[in-house]
Order: C-alpha cells, then sequence, then structure tokens
C-alpha cells in the first residue's frame, strides 16, 4: 500500500506495566499519514492505556513510540513533561463533557493549545477556523458560550477544534462517539473523515464498535490481553478474519448475521494474570473445536505466538494461520 | 386471542422541576406484548423511555404526574393502593437495570440482595430456603454459588449484570423489564448476556420489555420493536421490518448510524442525523422530528402526526406513511 | 484576557448578583454587613475617639455607670467612658481583625492546599504533616505565650488567628484539588502541552476558588469569634478598643451585678449580628455556587 514511504507513526514492542499488571504488553503498530486505523478491543485489551502511552501521559516500562522518525515515549516522568509540547499529536476524548472546563468559554479552550505552545499570532482568527471546520457554524456564535449551553455533539465537535486547532499529523480518539446519541454519531464520524482526507491527518480511533470501525477505517488491529493479535485492511479483517478472538468478535456483532454466532466462555482475565503460551488459548474456540491439526494444538497453550508485527500486510498471531 | 400481558394507554408522564415548570416527558403511548412475547422499546437521549421503564412498577420520584393506565396481568398498575402495588411489584414485573455500581447496594454482598425481594414477598419458607434458591439463581445466570458472598465492587460489569437479572427472577415475574442491561458492557460479555435473557426467556415463559438506545441490539433479541422520539411512539413493528424498512424518516436515520458489516453502502460512509435530539419541554412545532427530518414539508410544522397503519401490524406517525 | 473573555466575566458577575439580590437572606447579611462596615469606616465622624480616654472622660463631668436615658446613646462605663464610642471604634476593631486573620488564613492554608493537592507524593506528605502539626496547636496557650513575651497587641491576635486556622483551610482545598486534578479537562491540558503552572492557574484554581471564597466567608465569623475570646481573657491590645475587650471589662467590673445592661448588650449584639451576617453571605454564595455547576445538560 505505502511501499517505501516512512511511516507516520510507529509503536515497537511496547510494554507498559503496573507492578504486575501487563497493561500492555509487547504491541507494536505502524500508521501512515491520511489513514485512519482502528483499535478494536474490549476493556481490560489494554487499548486505552497504548492509546495514552502514544499521547504522552503514561509511561512506558520499554519499547519504543516513534512520530515521523522521533521518539516519542517516555520512560520517566521529566521525559513526558518535554513530549507534550509536540503539537503534532492531539487527542479527542470519550467524554467531550469532562474534557471541557465548565468554567472556561468555548474561545478559551479551544485556544488553549495555541496560548500554551505560545502560538499567539493570529489566535482569533485560528480559533473560528477551527470552530468553523468542526461545523460549529458561525463560529461567532459559539465563542462566549460555555460548555453547558452547548449539546453533547457540539462539546465534542470543540474537543475536535482544539485539537485540529495544533495542526497535528496524528489524532488520537478515544471512543470519540460512544457517549453520543446515536443519531448524531454519524455526522461527528463523517467530520473526522473529512479532516483525514482535507489534511492528510492520521486518526487513531480506540473502539469496541466494529461498526465504526467498518464505517472509517483503513485497517483494523485487534488487540487482546495487551497485545495486537490481528492487523490489517478492514475488509479484509470483518469480512474473513484469521484470528479466532477475532472471529469471534465479529460473530457476536449483532449487525452481523451471516455468522454462526461463537459465544467466548467467561471474560478477558486480569492483566496480572496472563495465561501461559498463546493468551488466548482458555478461551479459544478452534482449540477447543478440536479440528486443529495435533502438532499445532500442541503450541498453544505452551508457545506464545508473539506480537503481531503491526504491518500493512495482515497478520495473525495465531498458530493455526499461515504466516504471511 | 387471550388478552395481552402488559397493555399500556395512553400514558402521559410529566415531571414537575425544582423551579415550578412542568417537563413532559412522555406524551401519550400506547402498546401492548402478549405474554411469552418481547417488545423492544429504542431511543436515545430525552425521549422519554427511562421514564416510560419506570413508571410501569410506578417508581418515579413523588410529584410525577402520570396519567393513562398500566395494565399488568389485568390489574391496573397505576390505580392500585401501596399493599396492592408492593404485591404486584417484583411477582408481576421486574426490572433489570444497568449493571453500573449504583444499581446494587456497595455494602451488601449480593447474596443477600438477591435474597431480599423473596424474603420481602414472603417466596421464600425461611433464610435458609432464600439462601438456597439465591444459590441456585446465581447457577442459572452463570455464577459459581460462592458469589453470593462477594460484594459489588468484587464482579466485573458482567458479573454485576448477571447478579441484577438473578435478582429480578428472585420472584418468578411474569414480566421482565430490561432498562439499558447491556450498555457500558463489552461485546462478548453484551453478547453473552442477551444470550442469557434469551434462555431465560425460553424456559420460563417470560415476557420481555427491552429498552435501550442501541437499536441493533434490539433487532437481535427481541419480535416486535418500537421507537421513541420525544415522548411518543414514532414507529412500531416486527423488529426486522422496521430496522430494515423503515417507514418514519427517523427510524430510517437511526438505523443508519448502525451499519451492517459487509455491507458496502456504508463503507467510509458513516450516516446519521443533522441537529440533536429534542429536549423535553422545548418540542419543536407540529412533528417534533421535522427541524432533523430530510423529507420534512410544509405539512409537518402543522400538527403532530399520530400513528397510522404502514403494513401488516406496523404503525408509523409520519405524514409521508 | 481577551475583551470577548472579560465581556463573558462581566455578565457572568452580573448574573452571579442578579441571583445573589433574588435571596432575601443574602441580602440580608450584606444589608447588615454594609452597616457596619460603614460604621466602622465612619467611626470618626459617629463618635469622638477621645471619648475612649478615662482622663478625657472625667474631665467632660461624664458620671459612671450612667444609664442611656442619662447619657445617650448607650450610657457611660465604669471609667466614665462612653459606650457609644466604645462601640464604634470597638467595630472597627473586631472587622479589622476578623478580616486580617481570615486573609492570613485562606492565603497561607490555599497555597498549601493546591500545592500539596496538585504535587502529591513526597511534597504532599511532608506538607500534610507540617500542616498537622499546625492543625494541633490549641490558640489560647499560644496567644498567652505571644502575648507574654511580644506584648499585647492587634497584630499578635491577628497573628495566632491565622496560625492556628490555616490547616483546616488547607486540607479543605487541598481534598477538592485532588479531585479537580482527576477531571478529564487536566488530561485534557496536559495532551496539550500544559505544565504545571498553567494547569493550576487555568483549571485548578478556577474550580477550588468557589470553595475558597465560601469558605473564606465562613471564616471570617470564626476569626471575629475568636478574637472576641481572646480578648475577653485578656489578651487583646489594652489601648485600643474592641468587642471582647468591651465584654471583658464589662464582665470584670461587675456590670452584669449592676443590670448596667447598656454596656454590655450593644458589644454583644453586635458581635452576634455580624457573625450572622457573614454567615447568611457565605451560604448564600455556597448555594449560588452549586446549582451553577451542576447546570450541565
Amino acid at each position: 500500500m505505502h511501499p517505501g514511504v516512512t511511516p507516520l507513526v510507529e509503536v515497537d514492542d511496547v510494554h507498559v506495566h503496573f507492578g504486575r499488571s501487563r497493561a500492555v504488553d509487547g504491541a507494536s503498530l505502524r500508521m501512515f499519514a491520511g489513514e485512519v486505523l482502528a483499535l478494536v478491543g474490549e476493556s481490560g485489551s489494554g487499548k486505552t492505556t497504548l492509546i495514552r502511552a502514544i499521547q504522552g501521559l503514561q509511561r512506558t516500562t520499554a519499547g519504543a513510540i516513534r512520530l515521523e522518525g522521533r521518539p516519542m515515549n517516555a520512560t520517566t516522568r521529566r521525559a513526558v513533561q518535554t513530549l507534550f509540547s509536540d503539537p503534532a499529536v492531539q487527542m479527542v476524548f470519550q467524554d467531550p463533557t469532562g474534557a471541557l472546563n465548565p468554567r472556561q468559554t468555548i474561545y478559551e479552550i479551544v485556544a488553549e493549545g495555541l496560548r500554551i505552545g505560545r502560538h499567539g499570532k493570529d489566535e482569533r482568527e485560528k480559533v473560528a477556523e477551527a470552530l468553523s471546520r468542526a461545523g460549529l457554524r458561525p463560529p461567532e456564535r459559539f465563542l462566549t458560550m460555555y460548555p453547558h449551553e452547548i449539546s453533547g455533539g457540539q462539546r465534542q465537535r470543540v474537543v475536535i477544534a482544539g485539537a485540529m486547532v495544533m495542526e497535528p499529523r496524528l489524532l488520537l480518539a478515544d471512543e470519540p462517539v460512544a457517549s453520543l446519541d446515536a443519531s448524531i454519531r454519524g455526522e461527528i464520524l463523517a467530520l473526522m473523515r473529512r479532516l483525514v482526507d482535507e489534511t492528510g491527518l492520521a486518526i487513531l480511533v480506540v473502539t469496541h464498535d466494529l461498526g465504526l470501525a467498518w464505517n472509517i477505517a483503513d485497517r483494523v488491529a485487534v488487540m487482546y490481553l495487551g497485545r495486537i493479535v490481528e492487523t490489517g485492511p478492514t475488509e479484509a479483517i470483518l469480512s474473513d478474519p484469521k484470528h479466532p478472538y477475532t472471529r469471534a468478535l465479529l460473530s457476536v456483532v449483532p449487525e452481523t448475521r451471516e455468522m454462526e454466532q461463537q459465544i467466548l466462555i467467561g471474560e478477558i482475565p486480569d492483566s496480572a494474570r496472563i495465561p501461559g503460551g498463546c493468551r488466548f488459548h482458555p478461551r479459544c474456540p478452534l482449540l477447543q473445536s478440536g479440528t486443529l491439526p495435533p502438532e499445532v494444538a500442541a503450541r498453544c497453550p505452551t508457545d506464545d505466538p508473539g506480537p503481531v508485527a503491526g504491518d500493512l500486510a495482515a497478520g495473525a498471531a495465531c498458530w493455526a494461520v499461515p504466516p504471511g | 386471542m387471550s388478552e395481552p400481558l402488559l397493555s399500556v394507554r395512553d400514558l402521559h408522564i410529566t415531571y414537575a422541576t425544582h423551579d415550578g415548570s412542568r417537563v413532559p416527558a412522555v406524551r401519550g403511548v400506547s402498546f401492548e406484548i402478549d405474554a411469552g412475547g418481547s417488545m423492544g422499546l429504542a431511543g436515545e437521549s430525552g425521549c422519554g423511555k427511562s421514564t416510560l421503564a419506570n413508571s410501569l412498577l410506578r417508581l418515579l420520584p413523588v410529584g410525577t404526574e402520570v396519567t393513562g393506565e398500566v395494565v399488568l396481568g389485568g390489574k391496573n398498575v397505576l390505580s392500585l393502593n401501596p399493599g396492592g402495588l408492593r404485591a404486584v411489584r417484583w411477582t408481576s414485573g421486574a426490572i433489570v437495570f444497568q449493571g453500573a455500581l449504583h444499581a446494587l447496594n456497595p455494602v451488601q454482598a449480593v447474596g443477600r440482595q438477591i435474597a431480599e425481594p423473596m424474603l420481602v414477598h414472603d417466596t421464600a419458607s425461611s433464610e435458609q430456603a432464600a439462601r438456597r434458591r439465591t444459590v441456585e439463581l446465581l447457577g442459572r445466570v452463570g455464577l459459581p454459588g460462592a458469589r453470593a458472598d462477594s460484594y459489588p465492587h468484587e464482579l466485573s460489569g458482567g458479573q454485576r449484570q448477571r447478579v441484577l437479572i438473578a435478582m429480578a427472577l428472585a420472584c418468578d415475574p411474569l414480566l421482565l423489564i430490561a432498562d439499558e442491561p447491556t450498555t457500558a458492557l463489552d461485546l462478548m460479555v453484551q453478547a453473552q448476556v442477551l444470550a442469557l435473557l434469551d434462555e431465560l426467556k425460553q424456559e420460563r415463559n417470560l415476557t420481555l420489555l427491552f429498552i435501550t438506545h442501541d437499536l441493533s441490539v434490539l433487532t437481535y433479541a427481541c419480535q416486535r420493536l418500537a421507537i421513541m422520539y420525544a415522548g411518543r411512539i414514532v414507529e412500531e413493528g416486527p423488529s426486522w421490518e422496521v430496522f430494515g424498512e423503515a417507514a418514519h424518516p427517523y427510524t430510517r436515520g437511526l438505523a443508519a448510524a448502525f451499519p451492517t458489516i459487509g455491507d458496502l453502502s456504508s463503507r467510509m460512509a458513516p450516516a446519521g442525523l443533522a441537529g440533536d435530539p429534542p429536549t423535553p419541554g422545548n418540542l419543536p412545532q407540529g412533528c417534533p422530528f421535522n427541524p432533523r427530518c430530510p423529507l420534512a414539508q410544509d405539512g409537518c410544522r402543522d400538527a403532530e402526526p399520530e400513528l397510522r397503519i404502514a403494513g401488516p401490524e406496523r404503525r408509523a406517525a409520519c405524514i409521508l406513511v | 484576557m481577551t475583551s470577548l473573555a472579560m465581556a463573558r466575566r462581566r455578565a457572568t458577575a452580573a448574573r452571579v448578583w442578579g441571583q445573589f439580590r433574588r435571596s432575601r437572606q443574602g441580602m440580608i447579611g450584606l444589608g447588615v454587613l454594609a452597616v457596619f462596615a460603614l460604621v466602622a469606616l465612619a467611626a470618626p465622624l459617629l463618635a469622638d475617639v477621645r471619648d475612649l480616654n478615662p482622663v478625657f472622660a472625667r474631665a467632660e463631668g461624664n458620671a459612671q455607670w450612667a444609664s442611656p436615658f442619662d447619657h445617650p446613646p448607650l450610657g457611660t462605663d465604669y471609667i466614665r467612658r462612653s459606650v457609644w464610642a466604645q462601640f464604634v471604634w470597638g467595630s472597627r476593631v473586631s472587622l479589622f481583625v476578623g478580616l486580617a486573620a481570615t486573609v492570613l488564613t485562606v492565603l497561607i492554608g490555599s497555597v498549601i492546599g493546591i500545592v500539596a493537592g496538585y504535587l502529591g507524593g513526597r511534597s504532599d506528605g511532608a506538607l500534610m504533616r507540617v500542616t498537622e502539626w499546625f492543625l494541633v496547636i490549641p490558640f489560647l496557650p499560644l496567644a498567652i505565650v505571644l502575648a507574654s513575651v511580644l506584648g499585647r497587641s492587634v497584630w499578635i491576635i491577628i497573628f495566632v488567628i491565622g496560625i492556628t486556622s490555616w490547616p483546616s483551610t488547607a486540607r479543605l482545598v487541598r481534598a477538592q484539588v485532588l479531585t479537580v486534578k482527576q477531571r478529564l479537562f487536566v488530561d485534557r491540558a496536559r495532551s496539550l502541552g500544559a505544565k504545571g503552572s498553567h494547569i493550576v492557574a487555568h483549571h485548578v484554581l478556577p474550580n477550588v476558588s468557589g470553595l475558597i471564597l465560601a469558605n473564606a466567608t465562613l471564616a471570617v465569623p470564626i476569626s471575629i469569634l475568636t478574637e472576641t475570646t481572646l480578648s475577653f481573657l485578656g489578651l487583646g491590645d489594652p489601648s485600643s478598643a474592641s468587642w471582647g475587650k468591651t465584654l471583658e471589662e464589662a464582665f470584670v467590673n461587675g456590670a452584669m451585678v449592676r443590670n448596667a445592661w447598656w454596656y454590655f448588650i450593644p458589644a454583644g449584639f453586635g458581635i452576634l449580628v455580624v457573625v450572622l451576617a457573614f454567615t447568611l453571605i457565605g451560604r448564600t454564595l455556597e448555594e449560588i455556587a452549586n446549582p451553577r455547576l451542576s447546570r450541565a445538560r
């Protein structure tokens, strides 16, 4: 897809451990400019921790995160502080109401990033343009309002405007529409897609909603218990997933009916007690079905398939899936 | 044809707010569910569905004005005296709430909370009998009996939801009202809970009223579907038909927000509606959906359309039907 | 601040004032306070300061223990001084000490509370241990010790009240800072590159200032009462008049026995009413602050 082009973002074998809890345990990803990557997983998969590490709000225990070749992650608190000033990575939050300081006007909220980084010139124009771009028109109407005077969807647009005003290269969106009414999600998602097409932005969307991935993502990465277990182009992954976990997830999405439901037993294990071998093997329907060749089935409980390299080529961290 | 188990007729619910104004949350809702049937009620914030759910067992705050009829198992819940109401609550109809931590008492073990309705309604002969039944119920919802001694914060979201289901079944109700039971649960856990509800429904011939904003879940879990907007039902009918071939423009817009994976027409084309759902007490003139409706016409601002026949067993409140 | 922001701030202030005006208890409190503030400020116009001097009083030919009917408006005390003069001039000291001590309390308490709450970790631990140390210092023995070492003065009283009251403010502020620190908009500010100073100035302070103001408004009456107590126990400045001192002198010199009600009732009444006024204002401010913050969609 992008041969020879340097990736915009490289996440290389990142680990984030909290004591014995290994929230992110060797995750690797690549992202390129102008694409939307959906990071899909359930709670306990580590997806929120990973995205916070990429933003710089979370220290990494090991591994590297690079933006356009520059190191982005921080292992010490002081290093985290110096990273923050890089406007190239911005974030959109799950709870737009909580993300806005109720005592600041919309103008101040959107201008905040500019003021912190002292990009003060033409502040007013930039703020108005960002609001307008985010769909809040005419922007003058909103400048002196407070967050409680606008709707949930509008608040999320303010968050997006506040991020876009910094002219980022990468936008990290943590469940950007989960707390919004269903009927208005489409507009926000369409806005995000438009921003990508117009500015060459890259967006990493963390979500549990496969329908969202289908709607706007170019590629999908599926996360389970701290690792990426499958990655590839959206159509490929959502029409013919290779990893048994992805297959199971897809089968229980109410919007897909062609597949037979594979409801997994139990819940994602605690990240302090990760199963040995392939971390999915205790719940793996493929393993339980008994249809695997014995030499493959023997490896699952003992050998760790290792993290997916996160390349463009579809990859699945599963012994039953032939590489390549 | 027998009487429906639940029959709601012309229900109007108006809240009294602290500054004296009155907010109409539900403005004339009527529907019926036959015994053993399942009905889904979908809608977004401000549509009145949670208010409606709570009104069925009269759980709304004091001072709320409720008119109309809610006939459950032959009795009008709204006109029962306190004794009669107590007898009906949990034994005829029970609610499964959203499993967030605040639906369970954080300082009481879940077993005691499940047993509580049994002891209150005398459906268990003694504490030991209640305990036995609690363990049985926990097993039925897929939790080990030892969990009866756990506290809510020690359980995961999925486990708490199962506890709430067990609690709702404690007195063997005829009607189960599920109010956003799978919201905030992960995909796989949601599937587990839906499968559980389905099994229980078959086993005990339960009647199910499922309330949520997630339209796709409802089409999967319920036979019939009703869509609420601005305090009224704007469409109802068999779930797959309503979801797949909506008659009301709002339903169409809402359904578009839940794209079918594999359907190329929704690939890179997120669809939704402009504007925001209306706040109760501040409704537009005429049809409350008209400011957002892609098919709005002049006549839409004149009067609010009533539900009209839109097909066999289907109705929709739109002048275009 | 841009002109837009200033316009908005003015509008908010106008709105708060509008709400305050509608509250009966708030307006009563404000009215009473205004009256006493005027009395304190206009003291030289209302009563001759020389009337506080017993030598002058004797020279004027005042009687001892004269009732208000004989010596309007409030009679005289045991050494012929005008009680009215003591009331008027005493209001100055009581109000001044109350306000100054509160300023000291709130300043120290807020700074330490914010620093401890925001920094967290070991700095927080160290500051909290210091706070606890000051918390357990009893104000009365401290006042006695300082007064005997440094002599009695108004500044000693202000200092003592400030030093012993700031810990509770600090803890309250710290708790609020801890809450604000967890809010998502602080994360957002950090992800925009904000350093600690920016976050404290733009996010922590505005969300803590309401609490500090309400706390301060309720701390003033406490300071006034503490000053009254200290003066009543004889630790006040012997050369200046204060309501507490008036009460002490009345008590010590047998005003109760003589039924010289005009001597102790005005001072007591003054304290009661001023404390009540501040309390009413503080409550009204709290009520205004809360619904505004919770009025989200």
